[in-house]
């Protein structure tokens, strides 16, 4: 193991270069890349690694990307894109196809500001949009969760009993363009971490055709079975925990992250890099003596929902922070997260850092301030943070 | 540790900041850096940020409250990067100033200043232009924060920058710094807190933001953008190749980009008569060195400049009114000795200045090589005399049918103010061989004297012209009109080596001239009169000092049957008719007397063998005797080809693929028998209109199109853009067609 000066953009694309040589006794390593700010600096150093198998391939648009990654993942081998903002838009039909299709994709998400107007700067909005097409989802908050989180995916991803695919998402600059010091794993470990990918529906000599025509009944099942693999994914994300650990000495985080919960009557709920932020402002609060905790949302597909109704329980107050807007509605954190409070608690959610704004402890403490005057929901609100 | 630095896009500020960060990691600190990413074009104002802490770092916010700043453009150094800085908190600038010089707002912190500019321009890092300046101020840095060198070493070396180290080094020894001025404090926190609430005003102002449903403001916007850069564009004007190959100095695209407007003939006769007085001349027998560079020569073709220099002088015959003629205090008599091209554009030259010149010719008429040398199918003598007549009409004497000797010479230049030699080559090369006495073998250049002035040619028969040249091919074509039944045109070099011009010779070949390469004379046979010249096959070995291949000639020959032979073997200066003690040097002429002002002109001065040469060179030594006789002028050289704008900085895909439109030739059949003019010319100036003018700005509105800011406009002619918010893109740069903008 090193520990190198990276910027959270280039440990995802070392994470991705060991996991495809990982694969190389295998079927090898493969997938789509097309630059987009502010993914383009992983994909431009992932196109310069070598491979033993394979390697990525330059394509024309971000829908052709996601369709080289499908056909290198029914080929058997391992694959990986990245993308960010509109870019994901335009891929849109083939990730819910690569969804359908159950393929263990992983793709590096960096989370950009919908345009127009254009706006290169963080909001959850993009992966977001694609909350419901059949992909795990995992938000880190920092340089070294990405490295381990795209490791950790793999491992989650390719496991027969999910065999799903798995973006893994980071908050563009504050992240994506951030250099922090940062463990990069040795080969050795990686590949006794990452066994060979053998994906049962792969591609052989004989032709096949996957992912036909479906009649209602048939749809019914598929989804029934989509679904009972993702209420899998707790039990196995948990073996591989240990297993990490193990390997590389640190435990990968939880599937949601409570901070001074133990005796929190309140709560500060949130994703991405915000959550360390809100952790500042929790201890800031904390000194002044108001009973604070936080949670960090870090998988968001499938749902946590056991685990934040264990968190949540002795709260009166949550609010709960979002960096997107479901617009005609609210944040999607809130309206996902405000039923599994207990009953009587108080829900507030607030939109912060909409396009990027750099939230600042004060602007949380600020929201927790407001929290405590409440006394029933409100609506969701906008908070300006320039 | 919270450090901010200040640079602009390009100087490496973000690398900076991370050389900061490796210095720390290396420490055993956790540490974390980033740019403050927009989108920034180089040389906009750039953020950068480094924390270094003993603890995880999991702020990820700006800084807002640096404890240093490091600003690596001094003109960067304001109110807006101090505001916040901590009390106790170190400013870095790069400055070749003394940090005693600073303004006291700044001296108000501790304060280091380092020529980090100066240091890494010395040790080459980066360009000439673009100085990185990261790697070395972050050696002042060191030393301002107590680290070692060999911890800045060690640092250098982990991150690959080893080679910038000695720059680091110098910076860590040169950083002057002194320390915080406490008086200053509590002024500059006055000024910054009154700026601050200022600025909080505004910002609440600027939160009012449209609805993407209302009107948004065209472009330019508000905000002033010129700050961003330290580029910017200019419209200049750059030498355009044709230009640069002409050796008479014609503004070829100027005449061209003239014409090409309607009926705008006349404007382009006026910006050939600045240079030439022989348009009409040029634009028939001009060997076109300005095609030979034209930009569009590999694209698909020259532009026909020829063609249009014909047509714009029949159009509108190159005419100085009287009035035009600058008016002259200080008028001088300059004797022209020889009235050929060289002679005549000297003549045109000084009339137009307001002197009087005198030309003296051999012949009974003006024109010289012109008149005497070149057959009328070519030039015919109406258009000649045209051009003769408006350079007399500018009050230029003529005295011909003068012979003069050297000794007459001599005294015309003690007699006159100054005297310009234009006697051109005189001496024809003859051809000593067995049977040159022979009757029937001729020079060319009586021959077309003959053919041209005298009227008593009469030819019949196979007649053979020896020699390459233009002279060879006026000889061979002259012949075919004059009664020959066939003419063999032989030459001892090969086809490519021909210094005629190339269409003359395909014209001579379409006529049923037989051309005969690698052949030698070696004998003429026949009793009295000639019946067969002898001709030796040549081999051509290594290039010789003029790059042509050296003719070897082999002991192998035949006899080649023949009516008539035309010699054409070139010509050279004839000396006797000099004074012998005169000292020919280019256009300059040593007398031995400081008194005399001689110049020599045309091809006695460059033996250079083209009318074009010889304008240009009649201009120059008119040019040397004006400023002999103390005016204050720029002497005429040809420019540079060198600095002409290559085809590489032309943007092609501006111009479509278009065919050049040709001369109008005379059918073979009616023209290779008769004295009507072989080439009719272009049939109009269309042809104009594929000039990429070069280097020439033609108001093509590219750049006004392309400017993603809309802050190009018109003005009088040209552009004007609005510095106030050019950021320093080079899109109208890179966009203009002919590299007619630069940046700088």
């Amino acid at each position: 193991m090193t520990v190198q000066l990276i910027s959270a953009n280039h440990a995802a694309a070392m994470a991705a270069t060991l996991a495809g040589r990982a694969n190389r006794n295998a079927r090898g390593f493969g997938g789509g890349i097309y630059p987009i700010t502010p993914q383009t600096e992983c994909i431009e150093l992932l196109a310069k690694q070598e491979f033993e198998k394979g390697g990525v391939i330059p394509v024309e648009s971000e829908h052709s990307a996601m369709a080289v990654c499908m056909g290198v993942s029914l080929g058997g081998a391992r694959s990986f894109t990245a993308s960010a903002s509109n870019g994901l838009a335009y891929m849109a039909e083939n990730v819910v196809a690569a969804g359908m299709y159950r393929l263990p994709i992983l793709m590096m998400a960096v989370n950009r500001t919908l345009g127009p107007p254009w706006n290169i700067w963080v909001d959850h909005g993009d992966t977001l949009m694609l909350r419901d097409s059949g992909w795990m989802h995992i938000y880190c908050e920092d340089n070294q969760e990405v490295l381990d989180s795209i490791l950790f995916g793999y491992r989650l991803a390719e496991d027969p009993r999910v065999l799903l695919p798995i973006m893994v998402c980071q908050d563009a600059f504050v992240l994506s363009h951030t250099m922090m010091q940062t463990d990069i794993p040795d080969q050795e470990q990686v590949d006794r971490f990452l066994p060979d990918l053998d994906l049962p529906h792969r591609l052989h000599n004989d032709a096949v055709t996957v992912g036909g025509l479906d009649f209602p009944h048939e749809t019914e099942v598929h989804r029934a079975q989509h679904q009972e693999a993702m209420d899998g994914v707790a039990e196995v994300y948990a073996e591989i925990q240990d297993e990490f650990e193990q390997i590389f000495g640190r435990r990968p985080a939880d599937r949601i992250v409570p901070y001074r919960m133990e005796d929190a009557k309140y709560a500060v709920v949130s994703m991405g890099t915000t959550a360390l932020t809100v952790r500042v402002a929790v201890d800031a609060m904390r000194e002044k003596g108001i009973p604070v905790g936080a949670v960090r949302m870090r998988m968001l597909r499938p749902y946590p929902e056991k685990e934040m109704i264990e968190a949540l329980a002795g709260c009166e107050k949550v609010a709960i922070l979002d960096r997107d807007i479901s617009l005609g509605h609210g944040g999607v954190l809130w309206s996902e997260t405000r039923g599994t409070v207990p009953p009587g608690c108080v829900v507030q959610g607030t939109m912060l850092g909409l396009g990027g704004g750099d939230i600042r402890p004060q602007h949380i403490e600020e929201v927790i301030e407001d929290l405590l005057e409440r006394t029933e929901d409100g609506s969701p609100v906008i908070k300006e943070v320039m | 540790m919270e450090i901010r630095l200040h640079g602009r896009g390009g100087q490496g500020g973000v690398t900076c900041a991370k050389i900061l960060a490796a210095i720390y990691a290396r420490l055993g600190r956790s540490v974390q850096t980033f740019g403050d990413y927009a989108g920034e074009r180089s040389g906009a104002p750039v953020r950068a940020y480094t924390r270094v802490s003993d603890q995880p770092i999991i702020n990820r916010n700006k800084v807002y409250e640096p404890d240093h700043l490091v600003v690596l453009d001094p003109s960067l150094l304001g109110h807006d990067v101090i505001a916040g800085l901590k009390h106790d908190g170190t400013l870095l600038v790069n400055s070749d100033d003394e940090p005693e010089n600073f303004d006291t707002d700044f001296r108000a912190f501790k304060l280091a200043a380092v020529d980090a500019t100066g240091i890494a321009r010395k040790h080459g890092i980066g360009t000439r232009s673009v100085v990185i300046v990261n790697t070395t101020i972050a050696g002042a840095f060191a030393k301002l924060h107590g680290l070692s060198l060999d911890e800045l070493h060690e640092a250098y070396k982990s991150l690959g920058l080893g080679s910038n180290f000695p720059a680091a080094k110098e910076a860590y020894g040169a950083v002057k710094i002194v320390e915080a001025d406490s008086d200053a404090r509590e002024a500059v926190e006055a000024v910054l807190a009154a700026e601050a609430a200022a600025a909080a005003e505004v910002a609440d102002e600027k939160r009012q933001i449209l609805p993407l449903t209302e009107h948004v403001e065209s472009a330019p916007t508000g905000l002033k953008t010129g700050s961003w850069t330290a580029r910017k564009p200019s419209y200049v004007q750059n030498l355009a190749p044709c230009n640069a190959w002409c050796p008479a100095g014609n503004d070829v695209v100027e005449f061209i980009q003239a014409v090409a407007k309607p009926n705008n003939e006349a404007e382009a006769s006026k910006i050939l008569g600045r240079s030439t007085p022989f348009a009409a001349v040029c634009g028939r027998v001009c060997p076109a060195p300005c095609m030979e560079g034209c930009n569009r020569r590999e694209y698909d073709g020259s532009v026909n400049i020829r063609g249009l220099e014909r047509w714009i002088a029949d159009a509108a015959p190159v005419a100085i009114a009287k009035e035009e003629i600058v008016p002259q205090t200080n008028q001088k008599r300059i004797a022209i000795v020889g009235g050929g091209p060289a002679g005549m554009s000297a003549a045109y030259a000084l009339a137009k200045a307001g002197h009087k010149a005198a030309v003296y010719e051999g012949e009974d008429k003006l024109g010289g090589v012109l008149l005497t040398g070149i057959p009328e199918y070519r030039l015919p003598s109406k258009d000649l005399d045209r051009e003769i007549d408006a350079i007399l009409d500018l009050g230029v004497e003529s005295h011909c049918g003068v012979f003069l000797d050297a000794n007459s010479v001599a005294d015309l230049a003690a007699e006159y103010d100054a005297l310009i030699l234009s006697t051109g080559l005189q001496k024809l090369r003859d051809l000593e061989v067995p049977g040159s006495k022979l009757e029937g073998i001729e020079q060319g250049i009586r021959f077309l004297h003959r053919a041209n002035l005298e009227g008593n040619v009469e030819l019949s028969g196979h007649v053979v012209v020896l020699g390459g040249g233009n002279t060879a091919m006026d000889c061979a074509r002259s012949a075919l009109r004059l009664g020959a039944e066939s003419v063999t045109v032989a030459y001892r070099r090969s086809h490519e080596e021909m210094p005629a011009i190339r269409e003359e010779i395909e014209e001579a070949a379409n006529e049923g001239i037989t051309m005969l390469m690698q052949r030698q004379p070696i004998a003429f046979h026949g009793s009295g009169k000639v019946g067969a010249v002898e001709l030796a096959v040549v081999e051509l070995g290594d290039p010789d000092e003029s790059g042509r291949r050296a003719p070897i000639v082999t002991a192998q020959s035949s006899q080649l049957d023949c009516d008539y032979v035309i010699l054409a073997l070139g010509q050279s200066i004839d000396y006797s008719r000099i004074p012998r003690d005169w000292e020919i040097k280019g256009e300059s002429v040593n007398t031995g007397n400081d008194s005399q002002f001689v110049f020599a002109a045309g091809d006695v001065a460059t033996w250079e063998g083209t009318v074009t040469h010889a304008i240009g060179s009649g201009r120059r030594a008119a040019d040397m005797a004006r400023a002999a006789f103390g005016e204050d002028l720029n002497i005429f050289q040809r420019p540079d080809r060198e600095k002409a704008v290559p085809v590489t900085d032309i943007r092609l895909d501006h111009f479509l693929r278009s065919d050049a439109t040709l001369d109008r030739l005379e059918p073979v059949e009616t023209r290779r028998r008769s004295l009507v003019e072989a080439n009719q010319g272009l049939p109009d100036a269309e042809e104009s209109h594929r000039c990429f003018s070069c280097g020439h700005c033609t108001a093509c509105d590219s750049c006004l199109v392309y400017c993603p800011e809309g802050i190009i406009n018109r003005r009088s002619g040209g552009y004007e853009v609005d510095y106030s918010f050019c950021k320093g893109c080079g899109i109208c740069v890179e966009e203009c067609p002919r590299k007619a903008i630069e940046m700088n």
